[in-house]
């Protein structure tokens, strides 16, 4: 993804070069970088419930016999009954508003596929905030050890 | 003297000009970070969208939502939209990484402009 700042490498030496106002940029940084890292991570992991639900339903469906009684939502509070019709057909929301009809199987497997995309986005996604949350703590350790240098009547 | 201080007053105005200049340079390259992230996350959609599509057999059904209705649509019709968005989206992207770079070159050289204009 394009950054939106140009990024330095930190190094820990780097730091205990830096000045006191140099450091608390960092940290201040590097703290609303870990934020917006964690949202991202809350997303996926939000969107990929959201598709492990629909798995599940899509077996769950898949299980009725053709022409067995259900109750069809036509708004939240507002059911209608009706019958199974074609089971094996599914519509599936690929994004930017198409829809494709799939069967059962390839139904489930593109479940499976987005899932599995996601879980491998989610540990990506992990390895940089974990890194970035190491480097926010490395640079308060370091303005917290510079202000008592500073203040030493504490 | 009088002189001295017009000459004074002018370039505090001169300095003030150029501080608006370089927020108004901030603001742009801001909207300019918004509308490219916009345009990645768009872009990255229409590619999941095209991959899905590539992995159709030919007579496989592709409906479009519009509004509140489903039409169904050919898959090539289908796959060759994706395809112009995605160009399109592309071509505007560029577009703003060329201007953005613009602007940039511009908040450094006015920054420089007013450190120098503040320095005398």
């Amino acid at each position: 993804m394009a950054s939106l700042r140009g990024q330095q490498v930190i190094r820990a030496g780097d730091m205990e070069k830096m000045s006191l106002e140099q450091l608390k940029v960092l940290k201040e940084q590097a703290d609303i970088e870990v934020n917006l890292l964690q949202d991202s991570l809350n997303n996926i992991r939000t969107a990929s419930a959201r598709l492990e639900i629909a798995s599940t339903a899509l077996h769950d469906l898949s299980l009725r016999p053709q022409g067995k009684k259900m109750l069809v939502p036509l708004t939240a509070s507002l059911y209608l009954p009706g019958t199974l019709d074609d089971a094996d057909k599914v519509l599936v929301d690929i994004g930017t508003g198409y829809f494709v009809e799939k069967s059962m199987a390839e139904g489930k497997d593109y479940c499976e596929r987005k899932i599995n995309l996601l879980k491998s986005n989610l540990d990506q996604l992990i390895v940089v905030a974990s890194k970035k949350k190491t480097l926010a703590d490395e640079a308060g350790v370091v303005l917290q050890a510079r202000l008592k240098q500073l203040s030493p009547s504490n | 003297m009088s002189s001295s201080s017009t000459a004074l007053r002018e370039l505090q105005r001169d300095l003030e000009n150029k501080a608006n200049d370089l927020s108004k340079l901030q603001k742009d390259i801001a909207k300019n970070h918004q509308v490219r992230k916009k345009y990645t996350i768009q872009l990255g959609e229409n590619e999941l969208v095209l991959k899905e599509l590539d992995l159709l057999n030919e007579d496989a059904n592709v409906y479009k939502l519009i509004g509140p209705v489903l039409v169904k649509q050919d898959l090539a019709e289908a796959n060759a939209n994706v395809r112009k968005r995605i160009e399109y989206i592309s071509a505007e992207s560029k577009r703003l990484d060329a201007s953005l770079q613009d602007l940039e070159e511009k908040k450094y050289s006015k920054r420089e402009a007013e450190l120098m204009g503040r320095m005398k």
